[in-house]
This record gives C-alpha cells, sequence and structure tokens, in this order.
C-alpha cells in the first residue's frame, strides 16, 4: 500500500521537471527563442557580476576627463561628471533586474487574488471584483506612477507598485475567461462534492489551469516595466538620482544630446534589446506551454 | 439599453472611486504646498496663514466635497502658486496636447493598419518575418529613445537632416498654423510609429482571425478573391476589435505624450502635469489628475458602446450566456 503511492508522488515530482525541461528545450530550439534566452541569461549574469564588480567605480568621477571618448580604461567614455558610463549600464542591469522581478512578482500576486476573487462562488465578492478591476483597467500605469509618487516622491518603490497594480489588473481580466472555464468544470464540481473548500479548488484545480497565460503575460509585463522604468524615471517620478538605472542613463544622456549626441544610443539599445528579448520570450513561450501546439508536453 | 444603464453607473462608479483615490494620495504629501509657497525659511505664522486662506486646515471631508462640489459646477479651482483657473490653463495645454495625439492616432493607423493588412495577406515568408521583427522591435523602442533618434536624424541643428524643429511651441500658439503644425511633426512622428507597431500586431492578429473563419469561405465562394475578400469583408468584421484597440490607444497616448512633450519641450497637458508636481501645486495636480483619469474613463465607456454597437453578435452572446 505504500509502495505505489511512495511511486506515484515520485512520478509527479520527475513530471514536473520533465515538463519544465521540456518548455526550456522547446524555447531553445527555436531561433527567437535563442535569442531570448541568451539575452536575459546575459541580463542576469551581468546585474550578478555589477554587484561586486564593474570596470571603475561607480563614484570615481574625474573632472580632467568628462565626456571622454571610448577608451581602454572607459570602454563607453565618461559622461559629464567623469564617470564611467559602460560601468554605469552594468550597474542599472541590476536595478532594472529589480524592479522587473518585484513588479512582476506583485502583478502575479495582485492579479491571481483578484482572478480568484473574480471567479469566486461568493457573488457578491465576485461582483465587486469584476466591477473593480473594469473601473480601475483604464486607469494607465503612468497614471498611477504620478498619483503615488506625490506622498512617496521619486523611488524605485513607485515604479514597482504602480506596474504591479496596473499589471495585476489586466492580468486578471485576461486570466479570468480560463479561470470561469476551470471553475465551472465537471472536475471541479466533483471536488466540490467532496467537500473541497474554495481555496483548494483555486489552488489544484483553477490555478494550473490558468498557468500558460499567466507566465505568458508576466513575462510581457516584465518587458513593459522596463520601458516603464526609462519613461517614469525620465519624467523624475522613477529610480532617484544616484540610482543607477537604463532610464537614468538615457535620461541624463537627454540632457546633452546637442552636444554628444551618441552617448543616447547605448542605454536606449540595451533597454530595447532587453524588451524585444522579453517580448519574444513570451511569444515562444506561449507555444512552448500549450499542449495543442507542443505535442510533447501531451506525453509527460 | 439596459447595458448602456449598466454601464453608465459603472463609469459613475469608477470616476467616484478614482476622485477618492486621487484626493486621499494628495494629502498624504509630506510638505504641504502652503510651506512650499512661503519659502523655506517663512514663519510657522505665515504658513498656517496660507493654510487657512487656501482651506487646507479645514476637514479633509469638507475639502473634499467642495473640491467635488466645484468639479460638478465646471469650476477646477485656481492654481496656489499662478493664480489663475485651472480650466484656462488647461484649455490652453489641451490645444497642443490634442492636435499632438490626434496626427500622431493619424500615424499610428497609415502606419499599424497598411502593414498589418500586407503582413496578412502575404504569402511570402520573408516578407512575414520581415513584418513580424518590425512589429517587435517597434514596440520594444522606449517612447525617449524613438524620439531622440528622430531628433538626430530630422531635428533642426543637431539632427543630420536638420529639417524640422525638435524643441518648443511657436509663442503665438495656432496663429500661427505652419511652424505650430511643423513644431507637432517629430512628436507625432514618435507617438505615431511606436504605436503604429503595436496596432499591426493587432490589425494582424484581428483579420487573421477573420481570415480563418466561415466568413470568408462564403465571401470566396461568392467569387471573391482571397485579397479582395479581406478588404470588403474582413477589414469590416475586424472593425468592432480594431475600434476597441484604437479607442484605448487613444487614450493611452495623452500618457504616452507625457515623455514627449518634456523632450520636445511643448506646453501640453502632459508636460504641464509634470511641473505641477514639481511644484507641488496641490491643487492644480489634484485637479488635472482627476481631468485626466476622467478622460479615460469616458473614451473606455464610448468604445464599449460603440464596439457593442458595432457588432451585434456581442448582444446575443451576453443575453444568450445569462440564460
Amino acid at each position: 500500500m505504500t509502495q505505489p503511492s511512495g511511486k506515484v508522488s515520485k512520478n509527479r515530482g520527475t513530471k514536473s521537471s520533465n515538463k519544465f525541461a521540456i518548455v526550456l528545450r522547446s524555447i531553445w530550439r527555436r531561433g527567437e527563442g535563442k535569442f531570448a534566452l541568451i539575452v536575459l541569461a546575459l541580463w542576469v549574469a551581468v546585474s550578478l557580476i555589477s554587484l561586486v564588480w564593474t570596470p571603475q567605480s561607480l563614484w570615481a568621477t574625474d573632472g580632467y576627463h568628462v565626456w571622454a571618448k571610448p577608451s581602454a580604461a572607459h570602454w563607453l567614455g565618461t559622461d559629464g561628471t567623469g564617470a564611467d558610463v559602460f560601468s554605469w549600464l552594468m550597474a542599472g542591469a541590476h536595478t532594472n533586474l529589480f524592479i522587473a522581478i518585484l513588479a512582476v512578482i506583485f502583478a502575479g500576486a495582485l492579479g491571481i487574488l483578484l482572478m480568484g476573487a473574480m471567479v469566486s462562488r461568493n457573488s457578491a465578492l465576485s461582483n465587486v471584483s469584476v466591477v473593480a478591476v473594469d473601473a480601475l483597467i483604464s486607469i494607465p500605469t503612468v497614471l498611477i506612477a504620478l498619483i503615488l509618487a506625490v506622498p512617496m516622491g521619486a523611488s524605485v518603490a513607485v515604479i514597482i507598485i504602480a506596474c504591479g497594480i496596473g499589471y495585476g489588473l489586466n492580468l486578471a481580466r485576461i486570466a479570468r475567461p480560463q479561470a470561469l472555464l476551470a471553475a465551472n468544470s465537471d472536475y471541479v464540481a466533483s471536488a466540490l462534492s467532496y467537500g473541497a473548500s474554495g481555496f483548494s479548488v483555486m489552488l489544484y484545480h483553477i490555478l494550473p489551469n490558468t498557468m500558460p497565460t499567466i507566465m505568458v503575460q508576466l513575462s510581457l509585463s516584465a518587458g513593459t516595466a522596463v520601458l516603464a522604468e526609462s519613461g517614469l524615471t525620465y519624467l523624475g517620478v522613477g529610480v532617484p538620482s544616484g540610482v543607477p538605472s537604463w532610464g537614468h542613463s538615457l535620461a541624463t544622456s537627454v540632457k546633452f544630446i546637442n552636444v554628444y549626441p551618441l552617448t543616447v544610443l547605448w542605454p536606449g539599445l540595451i533597454v530595447t534589446v532587453v524588451v524585444v528579448a522579453l517580448n519574444v520570450f513570451g511569444d515562444v513561450l506561449r507555444d512552448a506551454v500549450d499542449p495543442v501546439t507542443n505535442p510533447e508536453l501531451r506525453e509527460v | 439599453m439596459r447595458f448602456v444603464i449598466q454601464r453608465f453607473l459603472l463609469f459613475v462608479a469608477a470616476l467616484l472611486a478614482i476622485s477618492v483615490v486621487i484626493f486621499a494620495a494628495l494629502r498624504i504629501l509630506p510638505g504641504d504646498v502652503a510651506s512650499v509657497m512661503a519659502g523655506l525659511n517663512a514663519p510657522p505664522e505665515r504658513v498656517a496663514q496660507l493654510r487657512s486662506q487656501m482651506g487646507l486646515d479645514r476637514p479633509l471631508v469638507v475639502q473634499y466635497f467642495s473640491w467635488m462640489g466645484g468639479l460638478l459646477r465646471g469650476n477646477f479651482g485656481t492654481s496656489l502658486l499662478t493664480g489663475r483657473s485651472i480650466s484656462s490653463t488647461v484649455a490652453m495645454r489641451a490645444s497642443v496636447t490634442f492636435p499632438l495625439i490626434v496626427l500622431g492616432l493619424v500615424v499610428a493607423l497609415a502606419i499599424g493598419l497598411t502593414l498589418g493588412v500586407v503582413a496578412t495577406l502575404t504569402t511570402r515568408s520573408a516578407v512575414r518575418s520581415a513584418f513580424h521583427f518590425v512589429a517587435i522591435v517597434g514596440g520594444a523602442i522606449p517612447a525617449l529613445w524613438g524620439g531622440l533618434l528622430l531628433i538626430l536624424l530630422f531635428g533642426r541643428g543637431t539632427g543630420l537632416l536638420g529639417i524640422l524643429p525638435s524643441q518648443g511651441f511657436p509663442e503665438a500658439g495656432w496663429s500661427s498654423f505652419g511652424s505650430a503644425l511643423a513644431s507637432l511633426v517629430l512628436p507625432a512622428l514618435t507617438v505615431g510609429i511606436i504605436d503604429g507597431a503595436s496596432l499591426m500586431r493587432y490589425t494582424r492578429s484581428a483579420l487573421g482571425d477573420v481570415m480563418n473563419s466561415g466568413y470568408m469561405d462564403q465571401a470566396m465562394a461568392c467569387g471573391y478573391t482571397r485579397r479582395q475578400a479581406a478588404l470588403k469583408v474582413g477589414l469590416r468584421l475586424a472593425t468592432p476589435q480594431l475600434v476597441s484597440v484604437v479607442g484605448l490607444m487613444f487614450a493611452g497616448m495623452i500618457t504616452g505624450v507625457m515623455v514627449i512633450e518634456n523632450l520636445f519641450a511643448l506646453p501640453g497637458i502632459g508636460a504641464g502635469l509634470v511641473t505641477d508636481l514639481g511644484n507641488r501645486d496641490l491643487i492644480a495636480v489634484q485637479s488635472e489628475l482627476f481631468m485626466l483619469a476622467a478622460f479615460f474613463l469616458l473614451v473606455g465607456f464610448l468604445v464599449d458602446l460603440l464596439h457593442r454597437f458595432l457588432d451585434p453578435r456581442l448582444k446575443h452572446a451576453v443575453q444568450g450566456g445569462a440564460q
């Protein structure tokens, strides 16, 4: 009696790791998937390295070498204070990664919570949440950020909270049809008839069935968060001065576009490439996690 | 009709909710406008005097209702810093922002619809992937950077071609029509190209769905070629979906242009809001944020009605679902 049950749980364990490996493999197999994975891996690697090492100190300013051309010491030259442009871009990687990850976690938590409320059997809760999501979803993230920035000032938290709220609402709205399908399915009806609680139905039936949509949506949101960072920081309500970020590098170079036009190229290029990678990742992930388009998933 | 009333009630409820959120957020503000106005070393009595002058010492509920009462009568208040009426300031700014987003939308529609239709109809895979690439990269460009690249290319003074103004708006406003329009070309292109790229993706997916439907087979059975069927029947069927997207895009542009207005030094709504925020001009920011939010909610409301009107199938679908 004990042996079979042990075997089942073991199978389940290998099954989920197989699933992950299959998804990753089918992303890697496609050209654009390879591109996305490489860019994202580089982003993470550079972020981690920049925490302990950058070619030049971020705070080493050199008044004799402002706006220096690229050289062996300064790979992309220096900015208006003589600080190393390349080092600041490297360090920006971890701020942006931090913002993207936290915004996505926040959006995921809020979105799943709202989705659960929207498909709940408690009609008061579901009606209120449906109306609330419908009402708030048309308020753009930038506006939420501006409202938040009034009491909070320019801060990383403003970007994270604003993006989290905006993308969370979006996620709930997008995942709702699938969650409803699952909630009205026979297997949920049977689970309920055995006395399963609403919470366990949510956890074991609705969530797994909506997970592919949620994951794809969140990876697209990560890209939007990187874009939002550059816009909000430029508007003065995002990353505060002194904290390295790509939006920050872009915003500072804007002021000197007339004198040093080429310095605006790098931060914008990095943001574009990273956002492309996240969007492509989302697209490829959509096919990779769907059993219809990825037959390998059906076999596990 | 029931749908219209329901949707309208939702619109009003959302307006009320957002007004409370904005009001509450602005009152938690550290360092209120009175102390900013009075100056750095002002005596506390002077600050207190200013506060009572501006009604900031009244209970919050009273402040909220007097603000809302003003809004309902079309009185948005007067700026604490400039003493000018907020409605007239916003109207002045809107005369820059509104033409800008309309121009931007024209560019986005021209790019997005044309490329989207071509991308759906083409059978050559090289062309397809080229369009796919353009759509993905176009949507990933930060607005700020896109604007800078256009300035570097076309801007007078710095640009390679140096043919278009890249900073400011003529003092005379629209009475010097030519230069006013010229100063909006680059900003409108920036907004339009980026939004055009995402509109192209929507067009392609909406039209693609229709192309795979029975309606197309029927149209072709009636003697249309694939292209004719797509243009004459397909586009019309895809219209309701596209109207929704374009409506939201139109509303979204007004925030999209915040960055653009600042970059191109245009005295529009977005740039103005950021300035007022920096000055801690409480009453102005509060009313401006509310007006923007109201604008979004209104567009959302109208888009939903229009969508419903354009696609009668929805009505039956909802009624069928309710039974």
